[in-house]
């Protein structure tokens, strides 16, 4: 059970009492009636030989108040889609597989690039993207919510307790994304912890009160994957298609709806995934790539929002940064010490040099190219650009499942 | 014996003397068939050049093209599959004009057919592509007047319309294709004249006091014009 702390801007949801799984579910599937909902899962064809994907269907099976599942496939040949087909239809309710490698939505990329439209590279973004675009083509759900494939320790409590703020009419948010502690014998989720948080404190310390920081800062866990949204938020946002993608998705949510209808809830006492590697000596690979794609996008932000980043600010911004987050990583050795877990002082002191490096890196690249990879545009202006582009999505889609 | 010899073989010499006749009417079918396929083939990749550099894909995009295309499920680039179609309808034309050369009456009176047909089938290619961008055109301003005046089925009624114009432009494509006219023409207005006569009777039923109050409001509104222009006049 955690505590009652209301984070300004946004709201926080926390997990107080009991769970309650049956009267949450029993009031989404009233709620679900005047608000559809449509789950999209994001997965590559090496998840359905693990474990967890088993775990997360046998799950969605026993949920009823999600109108359709759409599953959207990365690297997959066409036997490997014929499989996943076999192995989704044992859900009882819609579910819809997206074939991103298929002839068919390779021909629907290729249409939104000669029209100008990059969709960016094969990632979690872009296979995003595409199935909000699906879903919108399809229009018979209200709400979207998304959460990965390679979650061990879930349960459907989660997807109740992320969907709920969205669904429920009475709690006006437009966009709600998950949080939750990630412990083994250990704190895992470096990214956050030593990046994320030291990295917005110290932005805030050298650029001063700024409301966008304040709202990155307001979330448990910026990083989280786990979201659920109104379907006008996947109409209206674009997205970057790298790792910036948490981020980006927030940036845009800021831009455009109050922060007042932005909420954070508590959705599992703990969470287990995939721990990906440090890799701090490639910058191409693992943790690293991601942190230098996750400070590329803050700088872009910040600077969309009128800050000057200049060669000075980043020097005094990583001596911030790297006292900032030694003082953060002596509050989480005390957080370990009283609850009994593993502490590795030096590995963590490493994660820190490795990401002021990567934050050093993400700077050159800001500084060289300041506009950046272009986000993946919003499905607004690609309607408007190709205005039989959602029905040829639906037409793919809906082809490859038959 | 000699006559029996040349009775016998009065056939096979017969045949012979045709097929030696023959061979070269074949031989210049052969001919026009690979000049054909070469033809088209040289035609393809030219036409092709010239469609990526007039953007015609792009355009096919924006006109909703592309999308009656891959309603068909069709997912080669439009200018693909345009260059694919003249190239088959160029090898066609060709082994029709092959055919010719074999000089068979029953085969020159089959072509005579099919060159008469042609046009009629670019005239209703042409009624399909202009009325499917209409169909498209038609529909979405329905649905913008509709959705403008807070109509709750707008998008319904925009895909009503659409549906009716399609109809209306098949029907006309068969008929300018002479597939069974008569039975299209009849199919057509028993469609047509049955759906006006449902929205009659649906109005006549379940709008019949709208009618009452919107004649009656036009009556009210003539009799206070024709009012003040009598006081008008009057007070002149």
């Amino acid at each position: 059970m955690s505590d009652f702390h209301q984070t300004d801007p946004i709201i926080t949801l926390h997990r107080l009492g009991r769970a309650g799984l049956e009267r949450i579910e029993s009031e989404m599937v009233e709620f679900s009636k005047q608000r559809p909902i449509a789950l999209v899962l994001p997965a590559l064809y090496t998840e359905f030989q693990g474990e967890a994907i088993k775990g997360i269907i046998e799950e969605l099976k026993k949920v009823k108040y999600i109108r359709e599942i759409v599953l959207t496939l990365g690297r997959a040949k066409e036997e490997e889609f014929k499989k996943v087909k076999e192995f989704m239809s044992q859900i009882p309710y819609e579910v819809k597989i997206i074939h991103n490698e298929g002839k068919r939505i390779q021909e629907i990329y290729a249409t939104l690039d000669r029209n100008g439209l990059w969709a960016g590279e094969d990632g979690k973004g872009r296979s995003a993207w595409i199935a909000y675009g699906y879903i919108l083509a399809n229009g018979v759900s209200d709400a979207i919510a998304l959460h990965d494939c390679d979650i061990v320790t879930y349960n459907r409590e989660m997807l109740a307790r992320l969907c709920y703020p969205v669904a429920n009419p009475n709690i006006d948010v437009v966009f709600c994304k998950g949080f939750y502690s990630r412990i083994t014998d250990r704190m895992h989720g470096r990214v956050t912890r030593l990046l994320m948080t030291p990295l917005l404190r110290a932005l805030q310390k050298l650029v001063g009160s700024n409301p966008f920081l304040l709202f990155l800062d307001s979330f448990r866990y910026p990083l989280a994957g786990e979201f659920c949204m109104i379907a006008d938020v996947a109409r209206t946002n674009r997205i970057p298609w790298d790792w910036g993608l948490e981020v980006g998705v927030l940036a845009e949510v800021f831009r455009n709806y109050s922060p007042r209808r932005v909420c954070q809830v508590d959705i599992a006492d703990n969470y287990e995934h995939k721990h990906q590697p440090l890799s701090a000596e490639d910058a191409q690979k693992g943790l690293m790539r991601m942190c230098v794609d996750i400070c590329k996008s803050i700088f872009r932000i910040l600077a969309a929002e009128g800050i000057v980043l200049s060669d000075s600010f980043f020097k005094s911004l990583q001596v911030a940064y790297i006292r900032l987050a030694e003082d953060i990583m002596v509050k989480y050795e005390a957080d370990a010490a009283i609850n009994g877990l593993v502490f590795d002082r030096h590995e963590e002191a490493m994660a820190i040099e490795a990401f002021a490096n990567a934050m050093q890196r993400a700077a050159e690249a800001f500084m060289g190219k300041p506009m950046g990879t272009p986000l993946i545009p919003n499905w607004n202006r690609v309607t408007s650009a190709i205005p039989g582009i959602l029905s040829m999505l639906k037409k793919a889609v809906d082809e490859d499942n038959r | 014996m000699e006559g029996f010899v040349d009775v016998m073989f009065q056939p096979l010499e017969d045949f012979w003397r045709g097929f030696i006749s023959f061979v070269p009417n074949l031989l210049v079918m052969i001919f026009i068939f690979i000049l054909g396929f070469l033809f088209a083939w040289v035609i393809g990749i030219l036409l092709k050049r010239v469609l990526a550099v007039v953007k015609f894909d792009i355009w096919c995009d924006r006109v909703g093209l592309t999308a009656l295309i891959r309603k068909g499920d069709v997912w080669a680039k439009p200018s693909e599959v345009f260059v694919r179609i003249l190239y088959w309808f160029l090898v066609i034309l060709f082994i029709m004009i092959g055919l010719t050369a074999l000089q068979l009456p029953t085969i020159d009176n089959l072509i005579s057919q099919f060159f008469v047909y042609i046009p009629r089938a670019f005239s209703a290619l042409l009624i399909l592509i202009a009325g499917y961008l209409f169909a498209g055109f038609l529909s979405r301003a329905v649905l913008i007047a509709a959705v403008n005046s807070g109509y709750h089925y707008a998008k319904i009624l925009a895909e009503a319309v659409r549906l009716l114009l399609v109809v209306l432009i098949l029907a006309m494509a068969l008929e300018q294709l002479q597939i069974a006219p008569g039975i299209v023409v009849a199919a057509f207005s028993l469609l047509f004249g049955g759906i006006v006569l449902a929205l009659a009777i649906a109005f006549g039923v379940g709008g019949i006091d709208a009618a009452k109050r919107i004649i009656e409001k036009g009556g009210e509104e003539k009799k206070e014009e024709t009012g003040e222009k009598g006081r008008d006049i009057e007070h002149l």
